[in-house]
């Protein structure tokens, strides 16, 4: 391929530096913010995770799945509801009573949804998440009094006497959480599993006739993108003190795609940077134009397809691709 | 007896609407393969243009349905001339593409119109009830069956007995031949889609009987006709009517007798679809 | 041993039967080509043996097992290895991604998820040998896409063979490759072992008569002939049907 070893060196040079710098920014940069600085960095984090998990089964997998807010919100409303219905703000009771529930959802919409193939699928997944949207609109239940959703969702107790949290210590805690997520999501990514996925994607008839049982790993990537995306949803939940229908809805769905397409969609990190745009978009819009923020947003996706199709990350990907040459990565 | 009669009558009434929204839905996705997500978004369009000519301007229904009908499908054409046809083949694509514009339009007419939900509006013609089987009943809901029915029957006309139904048959089922054959199916699919978001339009107008007009249609009626589309199958007309119909009777009874499972009753039909017949009752395999 | 045992076996495809209710069997070792002209259901055939397709009535058995309702990913185990009449590499991804693939396809740890592929150091070192066996080493990470046809289809029934298979289906293997490349392909077939039993569709009579011992003629999807090569030469019905056979077979220098 005539790539010299200096240019590998100082591909993999860049590749060190640039993590190192956004790992930087990552660790200190609530020094540096006010409350609501930190809170949009929390928000960065949590959407990034969503946008990562959804991206294996969209960008990995090829499944186009319109309803994996479910599993977003899934994990945040059992949050909700022990605060409202039980007063339990334990974390280590919302957190994996949470996870649990993200990930049965998902468990189940895959039952169903894997039955589609083609648009089918896409419809059905977009009307199941619209099942628990509807669901949580209304009953009663899961609901703070007046209001649709539940409201005055505090931060976690950690049952540590002596610590409460406060929205510094809250962004550590996700950072934690979203860089061992990342960790991990990784590491599927380049397993025998996370090959097959692709292998999927690009022609499943083959994968079948080679030994793969299809249906089974697109189910499990259900049931791990589910886990991913209610991890997500939980520490959303508590950042954002509030959980409404709309967070399992149609309109949840559409971000991490969106997010996954503009960053570079099947590539690992791209997903990170969309949700950074978007995050930046959003953050402008709401100080400059709150009201034609759903506008500013049915445009961002309109210029993504038309012109950013393949990603921001296109560009970055060539230096990755080079550093992976060979140092034991699969490329795909 | 009466109890029966008047949940059958809304029932229809309501399918006959789901019906309309769900057929150019379903048109465009057998027809050309294209999911278009913002099909809830040009019924708003038409409801809201519908409503300033028949309300605010006062002119009579008919003209109104013509404007709403008008309007969705330009602005439809629109979208598909202006984007939608580099995306052919690319399902993600379009269905980010046309998502986009469900949230662009609804703020749009919330920009123009304002936030204020407007009431269902009617032809002063349908204004009022009417003693039917003995029961009372009201006249718009009527009209929207007997609306429902002639668009029903001319739209069945269009598909199985004119050139470009057709047309739009064997583009459906072999796209390469059709072309190799010196069809234009640029054309045909510019014209199907015009049509199918003409169809989305007067159904916001016709609709409005029973909806009102809101902002957050395009979401809701998008919705409604995913379901629809789900269960009558896709690509024909008398998929989307039998789903339309079964789906209205099924959640008018359901209400009448579960109030408090609103739209419950068409998601569990839908599963129950998916679980036994996943493309649906009339489907055609795309 | 039957290796392959098809009884009464039909597939209807709206008012078309692809396939008629064909029977034949074949024995371990064996090489069976079948033949006859375009859409007599040859590939039909092969996609209800290999389970693409499932049948409208009949049997199928495989080593004495009856696999009409499992799934093509369990008849993979079971030991059916296929190359597809167009070839079915993944084309964007490299030659080593689809080796990988391949061989992991048929062992447990395909469903590992917290390893990376090239740690699992035994299927590693089975796809560097394979593709150094066929000559394919130097380009493990070029995308498919960017290789001669012949290449491309000399790795897709390498990597059949790579899993061990016990029935080698090869539908079209010379299709669109040049004569040298054809020749190619013979070799490795002739060079397998009796354990193996390959099972041929070809359009090209000079492969098919020098690999096969043993001919099934399809036309509307039945078996009008079953024989050797000489008897299928020799069948009046064949001739018919396949007009111009005589010629080709002089041309491949078949006596």
């Amino acid at each position: 391929m005539g790539i010299s070893r200096r240019e590998i060196g100082r591909s993999r040079a860049v590749r060190v530096v640039l993590f190192v710098i956004v790992g930087v920014i990552l660790l200190i940069n609530p020094f540096f913010l006010s409350g609501y600085g930190q809170g949009v960095m929390t928000r960065f984090l949590c959407f990034a995770l969503f946008a990562m998990s959804y991206n294996i089964v969209f960008g990995y997998t090829g499944l186009l799945s319109l309803g994996h807010a479910a599993f977003f919100g899934a994990g945040g409303y059992v949050v909700g509801v022990l605060k409202l219905r039980y007063d339990i703000t334990l974390f280590w009771i919302g957190f994996p009573l949470g996870l649990l529930m993200s990930t049965i959802t998902a468990a189940l919409f895959g039952i169903i949804a894997l039955r589609a193939t083609g648009i089918y699928f896409l419809l059905v997944t977009f009307a199941l998440g619209q099942m628990l949207y509807s669901l949580a609109w209304n009953v009663k239940w899961l609901c703070s009094p007046g209001m649709n959703g539940i409201t005055a969702i505090p931060l976690p107790d950690l049952g540590i006497p002596g610590v409460t949290l406060n929205s510094t210590s809250f962004y550590y805690i996700v950072l934690g959480f979203f860089l061992i997520s990342a960790l991990l999501l990784h590491r599927l990514v380049r397993s025998p599993y996370g090959l097959a996925l692709v292998g999927i994607r690009e022609d499943e008839s083959r994968m079948k006739a080679i030994g793969y049982n299809t249906w089974f790993y697109k189910w499990m990537v259900f049931l791990i993108t589910g886990f991913f995306a209610g991890i997500a949803g939980i520490l959303f939940t508590y950042y954002n003190f509030f959980i409404s229908p709309k967070h399992l809805g149609i309109s949840t769905s559409f971000l991490p795609m969106v997010m996954s397409i503009i960053g570079g969609l099947g590539t690992f990190l791209g997903p990170v940077i969309g949700a950074a745009i978007y995050i930046l978009v959003e953050t402008l819009a709401g100080t400059a134009l709150p009201e034609r923020w759903p506008l500013i947003l049915g445009g961002l996706f309109i210029v993504t397809i038309m012109f950013a199709r393949k990603g921001i990350w296109e560009y970055l990907l060539r230096l990755w691709a080079e550093t992976s040459f060979r140092d034991g990565s699969t490329k795909s | 007896m009466d109890w029966f009669i008047t949940n059958m009558l809304n029932g229809l009434s309501y399918g006959m609407v789901l019906f309309l929204i769900a057929s150019g839905m379903s048109i465009v996705l057998g027809a050309m393969g294209v999911a278009n997500l913002a099909h809830g978004a040009l019924y708003m369009v038409g409801a809201y243009i519908g409503w300033t000519v028949v309300v605010k301007w006062k002119v009579n229904f008919a003209l109104g349905l013509l404007a709403g009908a008008l309007g969705g499908g330009l602005v439809g054409l629109g979208i598909e001339r202006g984007l939608l046809r580099h995306l052919y083949k690319q399902l993600n694509e379009q269905v980010l593409l046309t998502f986009g514009f469900v949230y662009i339009l609804s703020n749009l007419c919330l920009w123009i119109w304002g936030g204020m939900p407007r009431m269902p509006f009617t032809a002063k013609v349908f204004m009022g009830p009417i003693e039917l089987f003995g029961i009372v009943y009201p006249k718009p809901r009527l009209a929207v069956i007997l609306i429902g029915l002639i668009l029903a029957v001319g739209l069945w006309y269009l598909q199985d007995r004119t050139r470009i139904g057709a047309v739009v048959r064997a583009g459906m089922d072999d796209k390469d031949t059709t072309m190799a054959l010196g069809i234009n199916l640029e054309r045909a699919f510019a014209f199907i889609f015009f049509t199918c978001a003409f169809i989305a339009g007067a159904a916001g107008v016709v609709g409005a009987q029973l909806l009102g007009v809101h902002t957050e249609l395009g979401l809701d009626v998008l919705l409604l006709a995913l379901i629809v589309v789900i269960v009558g199958g896709v690509g024909s007309i008398q998929g989307a009517l039998l789903g339309g119909i079964l789906i209205g009777v099924i959640d008018s009874f359901g209400k009448a007798v579960f109030p408090q499972l609103a739209m419950f009753t068409m998601y569990l039909t839908m599963i129950v679809i998916l679980i036994v017949r996943p493309t649906g009752l009339l489907g055609r395999k795309i | 041993m039957e290796a392959l045992r098809v009884e009464g076996l039909t597939k209807h495809f709206g008012g078309v039967s692809a396939v008629n209710n064909v029977s034949f069997s074949i024995e371990v070792g064996e090489r069976l080509a079948i033949i006859g002209p375009n859409g007599a259901g040859k590939t039909t055939l092969f996609n209800l043996i290999n389970g693409q397709v499932s049948a409208t009535s009949g049997r199928i058995f495989f080593l004495g097992q009856d696999v009409t309702d499992l799934p093509t990913h369990l008849r993979a185990h079971l030991g059916q290895a296929r190359a597809f009449q167009i070839i079915s590499l993944l084309q964007r991804l490299s030659v080593l991604d689809n080796t990988l693939l391949t061989l992991h396809g048929t062992k447990p740890s395909r469903f590992k998820m917290f390893q990376p592929v090239r740690q699992f150091t035994e299927v590693y070192d089975q796809a560097v040998e394979t593709l150094k066996s066929l000559d394919l080493w130097e380009k493990m990470d070029e995308p498919i896409k960017n290789l001669a046809y012949g290449e491309q289809r000399r790795l897709e029934i390498g990597l059949g063979l790579a899993i061990d298979p016990k029935l080698l289906l090869l539908d079209e293997p010379s299709a669109g490759l040049t004569k040298e490349e054809s020749a190619d392909i013979i070799n490795i077939i002739k060079k397998l072992g009796q354990e193996i039993t390959v099972l041929v569709v070809d359009h090209d009579m000079g492969m098919v008569f020098e690999l096969a011992e043993r001919i099934i003629v399809l036309h509307y999807g039945q078996i009008i002939a079953d024989g050797t090569p000489e008897e299928i030469q020799a069948d009046q019905r064949v001739r018919e049907i396949y007009m111009g056979i005589e010629e080709c077979i002089d041309h491949a220098g078949v006596s």
